[in-house]
């Protein structure tokens, strides 16, 4: 059991080392760089432009059920990229069984389209 | 278990069938409603709530005929690999459970349909969830591994956080729904890490591999005692123990009283089932480590769940609060499993059982504690329709004027209190009491104490009831169809099982 924790101490060590050195720089480059605030400099930067209106932006809601829609598929995706490498091995019945699956998944998707999600309001 | 060549598990497509029927059931309730469109009549609007009583009902065909059977599938392993392992077993406990989550979600889909009449809630999809929710709980029961128990348990509670907010412009549901999210995230999260502790201490997912492992003692145990404290915390999250009960009343309270009832009832169970082949199959070896453990939150869950009822003056916070005293109840056999395990594999070690049998009282408590309290939240829902707010003295003259609700409520109050007229909740706290009292002593006079408390607030309760309502007529309801069904079914469970407890007792007792 103690061998099993020593194996950790280099990477304990890596952590303590990283963090530190992180410390360290931005202190010292606190400590040694002349500050002179202006209002020029406070200002948010963004891209070059003056920044516009508040921070506090509401972006359209609309995408939403597209990206609820994207994860029916990558959750799919997931299943099926490692089927598709034991595909051979698995013979004909394992397509059946990836159909059933793909089925269910596709109920979603129909679900969706009935109830007019499919449509850009 | 032969392979069949290609690595195709064979499957045993009657055991499986009663999940399987119950999954199908959600999908063609959630396409009907998909290509009905909207409802345009109140007729319409119960069409959801009837395919999913057809699909229960179509789901209790194959349990029926696997009854009194050992069925087991989904296995890995064989002749060149060592013993086989499965990871879907029907027994007699499966079964039982799995009578308890299909009577559950029947009395649910009958009281949601209160609903109707308000046209806030979706119907389709409201009983799609319900279906998918219930698929999960008809999982749990019979899984046998670690993974097929956690995803069972998610696939519990990710629809169940969906019905409890499904209701429109209802910011309390809203609330409620996002407070039950959090808490049961964490406690997956919580879950997941013992989970993994335990996998890594003992090298298998397999519950019946685990146990073996623990027993010849390969791996490290502390890394497993660790695990199984962390899934012991996770999953006392879903049956509500305290100290991880905060989410219980509010989330109650919010939740329209259906979904209430299904996650007092329903839910609740499926995190017991989750405990009991967590603990009793998995780490039967580590119970000396759990068994106080579950002992202490069986004390607290039951005194702060009682305590806190007392001064309630809100029927579905009550009962909310009833319902986390009532877990306690249901943990204490929990806490006797060591102490006879202990005397078990003196006295007669190899039997099979292995110090399990107090778990048998705590199925028992499960099953009559689902029948009598769905009875309590389908007059609640009764009375929800005329007086939304809850309060106890909106009970008033409930007996006088509407004497099948009140009669049924009046039932249902006893049998929670387990008081003589309601010889089932009697009965269980006998049961529980027994299996407990001679291993776990302190506990005992806890439990005895705790009872005594309940008295008081379910009595209270009582007497509005008896008592004149204010204004002659208040009590009185136009109790929608199905809700009346529910209240009918429920307490005629109730009455059964009281003049023949033996019907349920004698079959739960004798597994383990």
């Amino acid at each position: 059991m103690a061998d099993y924790y020593t194996a950790y101490l280099p990477l304990l060590a890596i952590l303590a080392l990283g963090v530190g050195l992180v410390v360290a720089m931005f202190t010292s480059n606190r400590l040694l760089r002349p500050t002179h605030r202006t209002a020029e400099k406070m200002l948010t930067y963004e891209c070059g432009v003056d920044p516009v209106g508040e921070g506090w932006a509401q972006s359209h809601v609309r995408y939403y059920v597209y990206a609820y829609l994207y994860v029916i598929f990558a959750v799919d995706a997931v299943f099926l990229f490692p089927w598709a490498t034991v595909f051979g091995g698995l013979g004909w019945i394992s397509v059946g069984e990836m159909g059933v699956f793909i089925g269910f998944i596709a109920v979603g998707l129909v679900y969706a389209w009935r109830k007019g999600v499919l449509t850009w309001t | 278990m032969v392979d069949l060549g290609g690595g195709v598990q064979a499957i045993d497509w009657l055991a499986v069938a009663p999940v399987l029927v119950v999954a199908c059931a959600a999908v063609v309730v959630l396409l009907a409603d998909a290509f009905a469109g909207p409802p345009r009549s109140r007729r319409q609007a119960l069409v959801p709530a009837a395919l999913t009583l057809a699909g229960v009902a179509a789901a209790a065909v194959p349990a029926v005929r696997l009854w009194g059977e050992r069925r087991s599938t989904f296995c890995v392993g064989g002749v060149l690999e060592g013993p086989a392992a499965c990871s879907f077993v029907v027994d007699p406990v499966t079964l039982v459970f799995w009578g308890v989550v299909l009577f559950g979600t029947a009395v649910v889909a009958l009281l949601g349909t209160a609903a109707v009449a308000e046209g806030r809630t979706p119907q389709g999809e409201w009983n799609f969830l319900l279906l998918c929710s219930a698929t999960g709980a008809m999982a749990i029961a019979a899984s046998r591994d670690l993974v097929t128990l956690v995803v069972a348990l998610e696939v519990v509670s990710l629809p169940a956080f969906a019905m409890v907010g499904l209701r429109r412009d209802d910011p309390r549901a809203a609330e409620a729904s996002m407070k039950f999210f959090l808490v049961s995230v964490v406690s997956t999260a919580v879950m997941l890490m013992g989970v993994s502790l335990v996998y890594g201490a003992t090298g298998s997912m397999f519950l019946t591999q685990v146990d073996q492992a623990l027993v010849t003692g390969a791996g490290p145990r502390e890394v497993a005692v660790a695990g199984a404290l962390l899934t012991v915390v996770g999953l006392a999250f879903k049956v509500a123990a305290v100290p991880f009960h905060m989410w219980v009343p509010d989330t109650y309270v919010g939740a329209p009283v259906a979904v209430a009832a299904y996650l007092s009832v329903v839910s609740k169970a499926a995190g017991f089932v989750g405990l009991m082949l967590v603990l009793g199959l998995g780490l039967r070896d580590l119970a000396p480590v759990w068994a106080p453990l579950v002992a202490v939150l069986a004390a607290l869950t039951m005194t702060v769940g009682n305590v806190l009822a007392l001064g309630q003056q809100h029927a579905v916070r009550l009962l909310a609060w009833s319902s986390v005293a009532q877990a306690g109840y249901m943990l204490v056999p929990f806490a006797a499993v060591g102490a006879a395990g202990a005397a078990g594999s003196a006295g007669a070690a190899g039997s099979g059982a292995g110090g399990l049998e107090p778990l048998g009282a705590s199925v028992g408590y499960l099953a009559i504690y689902a029948f009598v309290n769905l009875g309590a939240f389908a007059v609640a829902a009764v009375v929800g329709t005329r007086h939304p707010r809850q309060r106890l003295t909106d009970y008033r003259g409930l007996v006088r004027e509407e004497p099948l609700a009140g009669w049924a409520l009046v039932f249902a109050l006893v049998a929670l209190a387990g008081l003589p007229p309601g010889v089932v909740g009697l009965l269980a706290k006998v049961v529980v009491f027994s299996s407990v009292s001679s291993a776990v002593t302190w506990l005992a006079v806890v439990m005895a104490v705790n009872v005594a408390i309940g008295l008081v607030y379910y009595a209270r309760w009582l007497v509005e009831l008896f008592r004149p309502a204010e204004v002659p007529g208040r009590s009185t309801y136009d109790v929608p169809n199905g809700v009346g069904v529910a209240v009918g079914m429920t307490f005629a469970a109730g009455v059964v099982l009281s003049v023949f407890p033996g019907l349920l007792l004698d079959p739960v007792l004798a597994i383990f």
